[in-house]
């Protein structure tokens, strides 16, 4: 157990040693929120305005939430897995008594608390500067429910990452291609991260909740918005827990036959 | 445990997918791509005595980094049977990874940002060491390779050499019983490779670590390695011991001389057999014996700006010992 608590501290010192990217890393997460927030503002500049049924402070909160939510979910190091299959750095791991698996979580993990901490700390001062309307949940019951989606949330993107940072066992080439079209292409679509999946049409709804992709933003966001209760809440996080089995069951067995393929390039 | 590493019959096979150079190749490969088997290791087999320090040597593509790779469990055996300290190193255990290490020249191992200290640290959490045995590894290893001012600088800004030795202490802090060593002296230069020879004799000779070093550069054996395996095109041609292969098979050096004027160059032959002329390099094959007197006449008598001695190439002594080698 020891050995992950290291790898987190030293993960910790690795973001900071760049001393100047940090800081500009956030600033522009600073600046984001500030646009956002200006444009949305302008966009219901007369407060009573409803578009797709979410009026101001709705559309605020909701942005504001998948801020957060995105600071904590979609920051991920686990995006480096494909470059270390590709590369043949992976074979430094290999070699050591370690879980690789457990090595990439531990240092997720380490990336997102320091990014939570920042993140905790702009959204205060910002908070202050900007007085958004934004809407504070005060249920326990919610809350405990909001982390428990986002804890799954972080764990499907964990998994989807590793899963596509298995591709290049087969094909090293198309490791880079095939991680945005899905990241930033998908996820951005798909997860509620550009817009709350409800405005869509029925049937695209359904097709999209048979994904894990909405569980990553849209979910967590509209079970802290207080949206989703009772049953429809239940079997929710239901789902979203299946997907972690499916996932990870699916990635032990594409892991296990990516290692026998493994080639080690390199060295 | 009688022995350390035991191979018999191993057999590697790897696909490959071809592309043929070129757009044209790029969209065939994308649309109905050729895959191609390319056996590295055609059944090779060899014993290692606990303590030993082998050198594996073959030309570039002959199987010796495949055959590390299989050892460290990196790489799965297509057929065959692999035994390190009685343990299936495709298997992974734990307990087998604590006691073996695997440093590859090329491969870096070491957080590219931080000090190297970090790195070691790390390692010692990861490997279980006990405080106490931490300390003194450390101590022991920064001593023998020289590294005590350059523990807390950020490892890019080492040269080479100096980050080939915290690799090498990074990999030894555990005290591994079993080495691999996959070409560890490329890239440096000259004094710094006979540096990390010195270190791996000296490791080899303090703890008994059984060491199982690749090289395609035969000056990486003399004074290391008492027994040698030469491997080429995945399969072993010689196994025994390096006295013996010298004698029969290299028993001349070459010196390469780089000149300024090419005043008596015909001269030269009375020097040792010209091998290669052209102004103003020249490669002389000299008696293995008569190596530094003839370099010494050389530097005496001819106008030379660089000189080196070195031994023959892998190649040509393959060439000699096995007549073309390939054995197809």
């Amino acid at each position: 157990m020891r050995k992950y608590f290291h790898i987190f501290k030293i993960s910790f010192e690795e973001e900071l040693a760049y001393k100047w990217n940090f800081i500009l890393w956030r600033f522009r997460n600073v600046l984001q929120i500030f646009l956002t927030y200006f444009l949305w503002s302008t966009v219901y500049s007369d407060p009573t305005r409803q578009i797709f049924g979410y009026d101001r402070t709705e559309i605020l909160t909701y942005v504001f939430g998948i801020m957060i939510v995105r600071a904590l979910v979609l920051s991920a190091k686990a995006m480096s897995v494909g470059n270390d299959v590709a590369s043949g750095d992976l074979s430094n791991y290999l070699v050591k008594p370690m879980n690789y698996f457990k090595y990439w979580m531990t240092r997720d993990i380490a990336s997102k608390a320091l990014n939570l901490i920042f993140a905790s700390v702009e959204f205060a001062v910002l908070f202050i500067i900007l007085k958004p309307p934004f809407f504070f949940q005060k249920d326990f019951g919610v809350i405990l429910a909001f982390l428990v989606s986002i804890i799954l949330a972080m764990l499907i993107y964990f998994l989807i990452l590793f899963l596509l940072g298995s591709i290049p066992f087969w094909v090293p080439e198309i490791g880079w291609g095939s991680h945005f079209l899905v990241t930033v292409v998908i996820v951005e679509a798909l997860s509620g991260s550009l817009f709350p999946i409800n405005i869509l049409p029925e049937v695209l709804q359904s097709i999209i909740l048979a994904t894990p992709f909405p569980y990553l933003i849209y979910f967590p966001v509209q079970v802290y918005l207080g949206n989703i209760t009772g049953w429809a809440l239940f079997g929710g996080l239901l789902i979203a827990i299946s997907w972690v089995g499916v996932l990870w069951t699916f990635l032990n067995v594409v892991w296990q036959k990516g290692l026998k393929v493994y080639q080690s390039f390199g060295g | 445990m009688d022995r350390a590493i035991v191979v018999d019959n191993l057999v590697k096979k790897f696909e490959v997918t071809e592309k043929a150079p070129g757009l044209t190749g790029s969209i065939k490969s994308l649309i109905s791509p050729k895959k191609k088997i390319i056996t590295a290791l055609r059944g090779i087999s060899f014993a290692v005595q606990p303590g030993e320090l082998v050198g594996f040597i073959g030309p570039n593509g002959a199987g010796k980094t495949t055959t590390l790779k299989i050892l460290s469990g990196l790489l799965y055996p297509t057929e065959g049977f692999v035994g390190v300290m009685e343990f299936d190193p495709w298997k992974r255990n734990p307990e087998f990874l604590k006691q073996i290490s695997l440093v590859m020249g090329q491969k870096n191992q070491l957080w590219w940002d931080l000090p190297a200290i970090e790195t070691f640290e790390l390692n010692r959490a990861i490997y279980e060491i006990p405080t106490r045995t931490y300390s003194e590894n450390l101590k022991e290893l920064v001593e023998l390779l020289g590294i005590g001012k350059l523990l807390n600088t950020p490892v890019r800004k080492l040269s080479l050499g100096q980050r080939m030795r915290m690799e090498l202490t990074a990999a030894l802090l555990h005290k591994p019983k079993v080495l691999f060593l996959d070409e560890p002296t490329i890239g440096l230069d000259i004094i710094a490779q006979q540096k990390i020879r010195d270190f791996i004799y000296e490791y080899n000779t303090k703890y008994g670590a059984t060491i199982l070093l690749t090289s395609h550069n035969m000056d990486d054996l003399t004074n290391l390695a008492r027994r040698v395996i030469i491997i080429n095109d995945g399969r072993i041609l010689y196994d025994g011991a390096f006295e013996e292969l010298i004698t029969k098979f290299a028993k001349e050096k070459l010196i390469k001389a780089r000149l300024s004027n090419e005043n008596n160059i015909s001269d030269l032959e009375r020097i040792g057999k010209i091998k290669k002329l052209s102004f103003p390099e020249v490669v002389l094959s000299v008696p293995r014996s008569a190596a530094a007197v003839a370099a010494s006449e050389l530097l005496q008598n001819f106008p030379v700006d660089d000189l080196t001695i070195e031994e023959i190439p892998i190649e040509e002594v393959i060439r000699k010992a096995f007549k073309g080698g390939s054995g197809k």
